[in-house]
């Protein structure tokens, strides 16, 4: 076996696999990709081995795959077969692939707002910001119901796949300027995720419990 | 320090549940930042959110102990405020000015309230002691728009402020806290014991909350700019 990452570290979507090979305790290599200002994923040699020239980037010998959340499931079903990660129970499994959705999609507003804020990337802030708050507050009120049902994580009582997607975007709200105050239940599953086994921080998440 | 315009009083904060022992968290009073933090003997605290080294939020810090530390430089201040430690200058005994500046706190029925103003008049106490403890909504809404969409429903308040109302046929109690002009929290609690109360209880009062949420969004029209 041998895993190669391509990642920016400073990138959101690159946290959410480096959570998971931590997690699971994967052996890998990374290589540095200068994404912002170089923009090198959309340039040979990497836009040949993803033409959408976008980051994450996984290489494990002849599979080569983008987008966090399906490096995400592919490294849970080669890795983590019948584990937690991956519920296969199909109610379970049904809700996990939803939150995965949510957070390429609903949660992508807050990486956006991200970049924009830090990184110059152009954007409009305000409606960047208002869709964050949104996903956000989408995500409070799940949180809200799964306390009442003695669940810690997004999908159950243990961490799945959904709350390694969902963390970043959270963790990392105060560098677009979206404090954690609105959130108590989301604070509460956050120092969860901490606490979890193989867990690491990225710049922005202080390192401190 | 407290605007003559606004009522000097106890306000709720958080709820006392939300706060884990060790953690502390940012929030606002009439726009003033504070931070609200739990020592790990369980005690909470309410303090401004402000650094006396350079003024950083300490809500972004981290708590040890009995003491809550700046992420910045990491100063450590005691339960007091007091700055203890200084880590550029281990041996250095800290000069007693530099304190961060505290606010009266209690914890009372499932709440964390910090009393606001020279006078905030006795502390709250609604008389009732077996209330279970919801959650705490956050709205893009005046405090005064959401204490008027409770008028119709609300039975009479309480010495301490907390409005009375009911929610999918339970009675809860809510506390309303003026974060900022145009925003505030609604901290909900059920006023009946928690072994009174079924999980399923708890879940439609939870969903009634957020239908509530939506009313009071829909009622006032487009959201106020975040
Ligand atoms: S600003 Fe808090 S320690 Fe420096």
């Amino acid at each position: 076996m041998s895993l190669t990452l391509y990642d920016y570290e400073l990138d959101e979507n690159g946290y959410k696999v480096r959570l998971l090979l931590g997690a699971l305790g994967l052996p890998h290599a990374t290589v540095a990709v200068d994404m912002i200002p170089g923009a090198e994923q959309t340039r040979a040699p990497l836009i040949d081995l993803n033409p959408l020239g976008t980051l994450p980037i996984l290489v494990d010998g002849e599979t080569v795959l983008r987008e966090a959340e399906a490096i995400l499931l592919y490294l849970a079903q080669r890795f983590d077969p019948g584990g937690p990660w991956l519920p296969r129970e199909p109610d379970a499994f049904g809700r996990t692939m939803a939150w995965l959705v949510f957070a390429a999609r609903d949660l992508h507003a807050a990486t956006l707002a991200r970049r924009t804020a830090m990184f110059d990337v152009p954007g409009d802030a305000i409606a960047l910001e208002r869709a964050s708050r949104d996903a956000f507050r989408a995500m409070e009120d799940h949180m809200v119901l799964q306390a009442i049902a003695d669940a810690g994580f997004f999908v159950g009582a243990t961490a799945t796949l959904a709350d390694l997607a969902l963390f970043p975007a959270f963790a990392l709200s105060r560098d677009h300027g979206i404090d954690h105050e609105a959130y108590p239940a989301l604070r509460r599953w956050a120092r969860r995720v901490r606490a979890l086994p193989g867990f690491r921080t990225m710049p922005g998440i202080p390192d401190y419990h | 320090m407290s605007d003559p315009g606004q009522p000097q009083g106890w306000y709720a904060v958080a709820l006392a549940a939300d706060l884990d022992p060790g953690t502390s968290a940012g929030t606002r009073l009439f726009g003033a930042e504070l931070v609200v933090w739990r020592d790990a003997a369980g005690s909470a605290h309410v303090w401004e959110d402000r650094c006396p080294h350079r003024g950083m939020r300490l809500s972004f810090g981290f708590v040890r102990g009995d003491h809550i530390a700046c992420l910045y430089h990491g100063w450590q201040y005691d339960a007091a405020g007091q700055c203890r430690y200084i880590p550029a200058h281990p041996d250095l005994a800290v000069s007693p000015m530099i304190r961060a500046r505290t606010y009266a706190s209690l914890e009372r029925l499932g709440l964390v309230w910090a009393a606001w103003g020279e006078e905030p008049g006795p502390p709250p106490d609604a008389g009732a002691d077996s209330l279970t403890p919801l959650r705490s909504l956050y709205l893009d809404r005046p405090a005064a728009r959401v204490r008027t969409a409770f008028a119709d429903a609300s039975k009479g308040g309480l010495a301490s402020g907390l409005l009375r109302t009911t929610l999918a046929e339970i009675p809860v109690l809510v506390a309303v806290q003026p974060l900022a002009d145009d925003r505030c929290a609604a901290h909900f609690l059920i006023d009946r014991p928690s072994d009174a109360l079924t999980r399923s209880d708890r879940a439609r009062v939870a969903s009634a909350c957020m239908a509530w949420r939506r009313s009071v969004e829909a009622r006032s029209g487009e959201r106020a700019a975040s």
